[in-house]
């Protein structure tokens, strides 16, 4: 039984409950993240022969299933033998003990700085990653180990609740920084870096994993010179990608292949780190774990559901990036769409990361792909509020002055199939809103039949049950409900049914970073995209994007720190939706 | 009925706009009670003055009695009542309801120096006239058999009243408008004469007005009749209606039950009779109704398919401290279970009504009643307090009360499984528990659902699936609350569960206080509004299922297991509860 759990995470989780389990507070703590790491900790040399063959039958079942294209590539193993290459790791694990390497290429970048080495410190903080690792930064600045050092410990805090020692480890985590300075593009320059990875990991089984914090349009480079000149002989080599992927079907699919020409699938570990967020892993636990939700989660009861992303700064100087690619491949196209998807998916089989990106799959093929007349474009102006004076995206001295790239877009969205045909699928993102906000919102239909129908006015969807789970900031879970106003008369208000997590969890909660970083390691790939998945996403999406370009539709303008273009809530009132974060109740 | 709403806006519209407009706006409101209609609309006319309340029943306008004076509306339809059309909400309602400045009403206390009276009935009048939610011309008399001048029946009124902890100003001066308003007249209960007298002063307070008498019988289930006899032969209104509040116990059992309903029925009518379940006026159990019908996400769940058990909970951490007299012949079964208690669940397993109106929705309840099996004795735990002593203070058994014989098998606490034999409930298990010297107080009802099928967490949870089901609790008192416990992530980097509440705390979400259930009886009772009063039939049904019970363990003289005062109650319930695979929600390690 033990042996079908397919990652070392379920592993754990299979062995801690005796360890474990807490009833004095009467949760349910089978396993407890602490546990969850000692667990690891102890298990991890025991069951490495297990895991590693779990993790090959995984593979296996994995590579059968979906991809079967993976010809003979520099790391690829033959796929008909795989396991004499797993026997002999198994067999050398045993004997030495394993090192995880983890090289950060680009680390002289900003997310770095600001994601990236604060989170593999704070995996560290808390125990997460394996007694025997090292952390090597890659770019083309000149640095040495102590001047890395000197940039990280700048970035660099504890978790607000565990203030003590925090030096220390801090201390004990930079002198396991190291730093190496080279070319993306030579094939030379890494392989000094791994003659230099091979000196930390002492003949030990060498783990290795890159994040590639460098831009697109040198990933491919990257990917070739690391597989080639730096990819562990003896364990696992993968590789951290973030978006972009690319700027349409095409040039996605160019993209794949061209990793894929030195990487295997479950090689690659494409990042959306909105799918590390505690809210958006909540949500599969709340659907799924809950026998209140899934009777209601289906077109017969809900109504309309809403993704909404707002931030309230503008590009701030650094359009550059950003207006090349504008909001709808930046934020609707990856992070909203994956949070539709795990949000419409059916039940998978199981929590196991396939069977999850199979069901997420499906849901994306289901979809229409975009029609221009159901998105609204807009764009921020200028704005003067009291003596202040907010720029125009137009006004950013790296945005060319014509620019057309939308900061706003809203957009409605189906699915064809049984469980949510004829819903409504709104998703909104943009910049320079009046507030920094991301939330999921579920409108429920309106009582059939309602009694009370006399208290709620003309309009019966105005006051229907709304669960709105809130990502940033301020996470928190509610359910708005009808309710009597307590007094002698019958007056109904909503009030709402809630789970403000800051008051419920005072724990900080991980970043986002933090939580994928450290699947990766594990090998989970359960918060990964899959190509397959890419593939069906930007499908939706480049056909609209293409006649959005192509048409040279102009965004409507919309004033810095306003609550966006109009055009929004028209395009809602086609569907007959009002948008659940204007509505006044909870601006 | 269609006539009657037509003729309705006419005959209003004739003399008020308002009516008119009201009328028309909606039309279907005839069907309703009038604290139904609009919410917002009238709840705010109600505010600010009491006529124009009156003026959201419409239907009130057909017999619109203006220039009645000599004629009682009860007197026609009155055997119509029982069919539970509106006809009569209207006709009754209008007897004072149309004429602010024509009509009074008069509420009469008998009992008026007894503790219900002093503690409840008094503070909740003066709190509906704070609230100013009485009628303009209204009358309080208090009568008993002590011997009491007005003064000092104001005295002794004036010593409870308290103003709305968020309406602190001019309270006193409302308190003392308040008192002037009371009356006191001394009398026996089963004397005509003395209430032929009490209607004299009635009648000269009323000043010729359309009047409208509402007695209040706090007083022993014994002299009831007598009272009622008296009442309604010498002080019932001439001209307007006579109305009867009448409060448990009624009956010990299925005959003395029916015994004491066909006497009040020689004197009064149905529609004159309001038997008062204080359970049913409290603001949560109101709410219980508009959570599930107002609500999607609740009544697709609210049947066997979905939940597992439902509970219904009363504790209370006091004993009867020397008044177990009254309790002694009782007991919790009766005082607590087959009235409040059953009250709660009809209410909570009743199918949807066709209207609020209170005939639909006592209909539905009866329909769960009857649809019950009888409580059969091993589905049944009693318990009995017995002396504890905890950190120097000791605590008397139940027979150390003086008032209570010694070798007493009267059960203090009761735990019982119930069952509703209907498509919606088959094989649920409604569980009951009651009562007294328990180490909390608490009154609450909790729903628990099944697991979730096929759960793909399950690994999380260990090996009792149903120990992390959903949860749905109704906290009736104290802190009013309605919380639904969910299974979510704990925040970090593990894929740990727990169960959190989403939950809506009363006292957090509305400021202002809530209002005392007497306050709202009283209310509904002057308005006529009977949804919240339980009807003959509904009495019945409810002793016909403890009546074989309650017999039974007089019969075999079952005796109470013990439990200490203050502890959480015999462990006899646990052994029920596992019998249909519950665990009682409150005593979990969680709480």
């Amino acid at each position: 039984m033990l042996f079908s759990f397919s990652n070392l995470n379920s592993w754990v989780v299979g062995l801690c409950p005796p360890l474990t389990i807490d009833i004095t507070f009467g949760e349910i703590f089978f396993c407890s993240a602490s546990a969850r790491l000692t667990c690891k900790l102890k298990i991890y040399k025991l069951e490495k022969k297990e895991k590693f063959l779990t993790s090959h039958n995984r593979f296996v079942r994995y590579m059968r299933s979906n991809f079967n294209d993976g010809a003979g590539k520099p790391l690829a193993n033959d796929h008909s033998e795989p396991q004499e290459i797993e026997a002999s790791v198994t067999a050398s694990s045993e004997k030495v003990g394993s090192t995880l390497s983890i090289t950060v290429v680009g680390a002289s970048g900003d997310l770095a700085k600001k994601k990236i080495f604060p989170a593999l410190f704070a995996l560290y903080y808390e125990d997460c990653l394996p007694e025997d690792f090292t952390v090597f930064g890659y770019a083309r600045t000149k640095l040495t180990d102590e001047e890395l050092r000197n940039m990280i410990s700048k970035t660099l805090t504890c978790r607000i609740d565990k203030k003590e020692n925090c030096e220390d480890k801090m201390d004990q985590f930079l002198m396991r920084c190291f730093y190496y300075s080279g070319l993306y593009s030579s094939e030379e320059h890494f392989a000094v870096l791994d003659s230099r990875l091979k000196e930390k990991e002492a003949g030990k089984l060498s783990n290795r994993l890159f994040y590639l914090s460098i831009p697109p349009n040198i990933f491919v480079d990257v990917a070739k010179c690391a597989s080639l000149r730096a990819s562990s002989a003896t364990g696992w080599t993968r590789v951290i990608v973030e978006k972009p992927f690319g700027r349409d079907s095409e040039s996605s699919g160019e993209l794949t292949r061209s990793l894929k020409q030195y990487l295997r699938e479950d090689q690659i570990f494409r990042i959306d780190h909105y799918l590390g967020k505690e809210l958006v892993e909540n949500l599969s636990v709340l659907r799924f774990s809950n026998l209140v939700f899934e009777p209601l989660w289906s077109r017969n009861y809900i109504r309309n559901v809403q993704f909404i992303f707002s931030e309230d700064f503008g590009t701030e100087g650094r359009g550059g990036y950003f207006d090349n690619y504008g909001i709808i491949r930046d934020i609707m196209q990856n992070h909203l769409l994956q949070i539709l998807a795990l949000f419409a998916m059916e039940t998978p089989v199981s929590l196991d990361a396939e069977d999850i990106r199979n069901e997420k799959v499906k849901v994306l093929r289901s979809m229409q792909p975009l029609l221009l007349e159901n998105v609204i474009v807009g764009q921020y102006k200028g704005h003067n509020k009291g003596s202040k004076s907010y720029p125009a995206y137009t006004d950013d001295p790296t945005v060319p002055k014509g620019s057309l790239t939308p900061t706003f877009a809203a957009a409605a969205l189906f699915l064809n199939n049984a469980r949510w045909d004829g819903v409504p699928f709104l998703m909104k993102a943009g910049k320079a809103l009046h507030t920094k906000r991301a939330e999921i919102r579920v409108q429920f239909r309106h009582v059939p039949g309602n009694l009370y129908k006399r208290n709620f006015g003309t309009d019966l969807d105005k006051a229907t049950n709304e669960l709105v789970l809130r990502l940033q900031p301020d996470e928190a879970i509610y359910l708005k409900i009808n309710n009597k106003v307590p007094g002698l008369g019958m007056r109904l208000d909503r009030s709402d049914l809630n789970l403000l997590y800051r008051s419920r969890y005072p724990t900080e909660i991980p970043d986002a970073y933090e939580r994928l970083v450290l699947d990766a390691i594990e090998g989970e790939r359960r918060l990964f995209i899959r190509s397959d998945e890419l593939d069906a996403a930007w499908a939706l999406f480049t056909p609209l994007l293409k006649e959005l370009e192509e048409k040279k539709i102009v965004p409507e303008l919309y004033p810095y720190g306003s609550r966006g273009p109009v055009g929004a809530h028209y395009l809602a009132a086609k569907y007959n939706v009002r948008w659940g974060d204007l509505s006044g109740e909870d601006s | 009925m269609a006539a009657l709403s037509s003729s309705t806006a006419l005959s209003s519209s004739s003399v008020n706009g308002l009516h008119q407009r009201i009328a028309f706006s909606s039309p279907p409101s005839f069907l309703l009670p009038q604290r139904f209609l609009s919410a917002k609309l009238s709840l705010q006319c109600r505010r600010n003055s009491h006529p124009n309340m009156v003026l959201m029943e419409d239907g009130a306008a057909v017999t619109r009695p203006t220039h009645v004076k000599n004629e009682t509306p009860l007197n026609e339809l009155n055997e119509r009542l029982v069919l539970g059309t509106s006809l009569e909400e209207s006709n009754d309602a209008a007897g004072f309801d149309m004429n602010g400045d024509e009509s009074t009403v008069s509420i009469t206390v008998v009992g008026a120096s007894g503790d219900l009276a002093k503690k409840k009935i008094f503070p909740a009048l003066f709190a509906l006239y704070y609230e100013g939610f009485l009628p303009k011309h209204f009358t309080i008399f208090g009568y008993a058999r002590s011997k009491m001048t007005d003064a000092e029946l104001r005295n002794m009124v004036s010593r409870t009243l308290t103003c709305r902890i968020d309406k602190r100003e001019n309270c006193d001066e409302k308190m003392d408008e308040f008192l002037k308003r009371c009356f006191y007249h001394s009398g026996q209960y089963d004397s005509q004469e003395n209430f032929a007298a009490l209607d004299k002063k009635l009648m000269a307070h009323e000043g010729g007005r359309v009047s409208n008498r509402l007695f209040y019988l706090s007083i022993p289930p014994n002299i009831f009749i007598d009272a009622v006899r008296c009442a309604s032969s010498s002080a019932s209104s001439g001209n307007g209606w006579t109305r009867v509040i009448v409060e448990k116990p009624f009956g010990r059992d299925s005959e003395s039950s029916a015994a004491m309903t066909k006497s009040l029925k020689q004197y009064l009518k149905e529609d004159q009779i309001f038997r008062i379940d204080h359970y049913l006026g409290k603001e949560l159990v109101e709410n219980l109704s508009v959570l599930r019908f107002s609500n999607l996400i609740f009544e697709p769940l609210w049947s066997r398919q979905y939940i597992r058990n439902v509970q219904l909970i009363f504790s209370e951490d006091f004993g009867t401290e020397g008044r177990g007299g009254y309790f002694d012949h009782y007991g919790i079964i009766r005082d607590i279970m087959q009235n409040h208690l059953l009250q709660i669940l009809a209410l909570f397993a009743m199918e949807t009504p066709v209207s609020l109106d209170a005939e639909d929705t006592r209909n539905e309840k009866v329909k769960v009643l009857r649809s019950m099996r009888p409580l059969r004795l091993e589905d049944v735990v009693t318990g009995q307090y017995k002396s504890h002593t905890k950190g120097g203070v000791s605590y008397p058994a139940y027979t150390d009360d003086k008032t209570v014989s010694k070798d007493s098998l009267t059960p203090t606490f009761a735990a019982a499984a119930l069952f509703i034999d209907n498509a919606r409930w088959d094989g649920v298990p409604f569980l009951m528990k009651a009562g007294k010297a328990l180490h909390t107080r608490r009154t609450e009802i909790r729903v628990q659902f099944r697991h979730v099928p096929g759960n793909l967490y399950n690994r999380n949870f260990g090996t009792d699936l149903d120990r992390a089901t959903n949860e749905l609790v109704i906290r009736v008192q104290p802190d009013e609350a309605i919380y639904l416990k969910i299974n979510n992530k704990v925040p970090g980097l593990g894929m740990r569960l727990d169960r959190s509440h989403l939950n809506l705390h009363y006292a957090a979400r509305y400021s202002k206080e809530i209002p005392d259930a007497y306050e709202r009886l009283l209310l509904d009772a002057i308005e006529g509004e009977r949804r919240l009063f339980i009807r003959s039939d509904e009495l019945d049904a409810a002793w016909a299922l403890f009546t074989p019970l309650l017999k039974e363990l007089e019969e075999k003289k079952i005796i109470p297991e013990y439990y200490p005062y203050g502890s959480r109650g015999p462990v006899g319930a646990h052994y029920l509860a596992a019998r249909y695979n519950v665990r009682w929600g409150d005593l979990g390690v969680e709480q």
